[in-house]
């Protein structure tokens, strides 16, 4: 079996502020609609189980990662390699695998989508040839967490497009026509740094899961009690490698009886029984587990980081 | 040398008359169902579990066969063949058993303790080890993209007939040189695949040499400055609406026709209800209805969304 590469999810970057200014550098997403001044819809396509949007940046053309997981925009070294050695500095990142040796640091001074525009946006530059080399594709970035939080984010796994729309600082969308389906159910969450932690039961056991949409597959940690556990049943061994492109052998199964509420449920989830412990310094907090792709594949879920509430929207009914 | 190849784009009805000749052995994919077939003539050898010895399959006399692989970590046990006859044992799995996993090996296990080697090379034999022992399997790999042949998708090299080995590699198998491989036919060379609509981009590889497709005219620039071929994969579509039995007109548009308010026109049926078939890409399209010049979204359609100008449409998907 071809070895998973789930662990770039886990590319997590303290951020610090950098001064150091570039003049302004715009984004571009060529298939994107724009709506209005606040909204836009960006197609994206699944490699595998990741989320990825078509993208121009300084010239180049390739793709980035939608990753809720990260915390910071990342730009790979690969394609952006001629950064003015004045900004470079010493930096120390922590990442789960430990690849991630003192990556640029650049400020885009302005980070347009299009007519959205983003000001103050800090980046790392970061040796991304691992990913691209697995999944095959020309990869200028990651999109994560401090170019996300401005907006109510809507992950739709059945258009296959995340839709972006402006918010004020209580988290109100400014475009007030941004959804004509019906929202059926919304669920709170807390932001722990960058993460978003939900409360999760699995049968009635109540754990906290982050939720990360670059997260290939879910995950739940070794350590959990057997209460928990009993509700895993494990399928197979998979060999997942990591970004450092070492293997770990993890087991793979199903988790039953996962709810968020009376109301929201799931479906047994895909997931990988996995040591949580160093993911858990990755994210900044402590995690039971980590739901991703197939959370989002069973549902379609808007993103309001101000409010930190989740809200869900149906899957239609088709008739073919 | 001088080549001509067809591709034929969503062949929609199914093509009956093609026998896969391709060597993906072991397997074969029907609908939804994966196949796996142990036939005794494939086999020539069997290796004894956990002393490694090679022996004779001839005088093997043969209890069970247990499809064993990554997907059921290689259990010697579980995923029992039914006998069809005295040589034949297949098992029927779902696709959706095997998740969205990009590749699988598994080898046939014989009496709960004999792996059953391949008597030659298979396209889909790899490899695979198992607790660091080497073993030959073979290597069943599952993309959204296989070879079927009531497939969608024909693609045809023409030409090439000294050639050895001939394999279509694209976006649909994240270009791997492998295990696409197409069969001889008259004058050149021919695989049919199942694809997803999309937009795809392929090429051939003639005895290690890449190559574009010499007939088709629909090419993009590659990051090697050379040509990959491009086809767009559609699907057929058939929209309708309920409930204008007595409208007297009414007219299909959308973002695939660019609003055209007069080229796609409905045909009522018997039961009254207004349809219009046609192949869409890959991704999102709007439309709405024209109903006697009156502009009406898809009342049996919950998926709706603004246009830039704040005007509401409907929205389908094709995946």
């Amino acid at each position: 079996m071809k070895p998973t590469n789930f662990f770039l999810l886990l590319l997590i970057v303290i951020s610090s502020v950098s001064h150091a200014a570039n003049p302004l550098d715009p984004i571009v997403f060529p298939k994107a609609e724009i709506i209005n001044n606040y909204t836009t819809r960006i197609p994206f396509k699944l490699i595998d189980h990741l989320i990825v949007v078509e993208a121009e940046l300084l010239g180049q053309k390739g793709n980035f990662i939608i990753d809720t997981g990260s915390e910071t925009l990342i730009l790979n070294k690969v394609h952006f390699k001629t950064f003015d050695p004045y900004y470079k500095k010493s930096k120390e990142t922590s990442g789960v695998v430990n690849l991630i040796d003192n990556p640029l640091e650049r400020q885009l001074k302005e980070f347009v989508i299009k007519n959205l525009t983003l000001t103050n946006t800090t980046s790392d530059v970061i040796d991304l040839s691992h990913i691209e080399k697995t999944k095959k594709m020309k990869l200028l970035g990651i999109i994560g967490y401090n170019i996300l939080k401005d907006y109510e984010v809507f992950i739709d796994m059945y258009l296959n497009q995340i839709t972006l729309s402006k918010v004020d600082a209580k988290g109100n969308t400014l475009d007030k026509n941004v959804y004509l389906e019906k929202i059926t159910d919304s669920i709170d969450f807390t932001l722990k740094n960058h993460t978003i932690v939900l409360e999760t039961y699995v049968n009635d056991t109540k754990l906290n899961f982050g939720l990360d949409t670059a997260a290939e597959y879910n995950q739940i940690n070794k350590n959990s009690s057997r209460k928990v556990l009993k509700f895993f049943h494990p399928m197979r061994r998979l060999n997942l490698s990591g970004a450092s492109g070492g293997t770990i052998e993890v087991l793979a199964g199903k988790l039953y009886r996962v709810k968020l509420s009376e109301t929201i449920f799931f479906a047994p989830m895909e997931t990988v029984l996995t040591n949580l412990n160093k993911m858990n310094e990755a994210f900044g907090t402590s995690l039971d587990g980590i739901m991703g792709y197939e959370f989002f594949k069973q549902k379609r879920t808007i993103i309001n980081y101000q409010k930190e509430k989740l809200y869900f929207v149906n899957y239609p009914l088709i008739k073919e | 040398m001088s080549s001509h190849i067809v591709i034929l784009l969503f062949v929609l009805t199914s093509i009956n008359s093609f026998a896969q000749k391709g060597d993906l052995k072991g397997y074969v994919i029907e609908g939804d169902e994966v196949v796996f077939t142990f036939n005794r003539d494939d086999y020539s050898k069997v290796t004894h579990d956990g002393t490694g010895r090679q022996s004779d399959f001839e005088d093997l006399d043969i209890q069970n066969v247990v499809v064993a692989g990554n997907f059921n970590d290689w259990s010697k046990d579980q995923w029992k063949m039914t006998k069809i006859d005295e040589n034949t044992y297949q098992l029927r799995k779902k696709l959706s058993d095997f998740a969205d996993e990009f590749s699988w090996e598994f080898k046939y296990v014989i009496n709960n303790e004999l792996w059953a080697e391949p008597s030659r090379t298979y396209l889909n034999q790899g490899s695979a080890a198992k607790i660091g022992r080497r073993l030959q399997s073979y290597n069943l790999r599952l993309f959204t993209a296989f070879p079927d042949k009531k497939g969608n998708v024909r693609f045809r090299l023409r030409g090439f007939e000294d050639a050895k080995k001939v394999i279509v590699s694209g976006t649909f198998n994240r270009w791997n040189e492998e295990l696409f491989r197409m069969y001889k036919i008259e004058n050149g060379w021919e695989i049919i695949l199942q694809l997803r609509p999309n937009e795809y981009e392929y090429r051939f590889i003639v005895d290690g040499h890449w190559m574009e497709d010499p007939t088709n005219p629909d090419k993009v620039v590659n990051e090697f400055g050379e040509y990959n071929s491009h086809i767009n994969v559609k699907k057929q579509v058939t929209f309708s609406l309920q409930g204008f039995a007595d409208a007297k007109e009414v007219v299909l548009a959308g973002s695939f026709n660019d609003w055209n308010e007069h080229d796609f026109q409905m045909q009522k049926n018997d039961y009254g209800v207004w349809t219009y078939s046609l192949p869409l890409s890959g991704g999102k399209h709007h439309y709405k209805f024209i109903v006697d010049g009156n502009w009406i979204v898809d009342p049996d359609n919950t998926v709706q969304e603004y246009d830039g100008i704040g005007h509401i449409n409907s929205v389908y998907m094709v995946k």
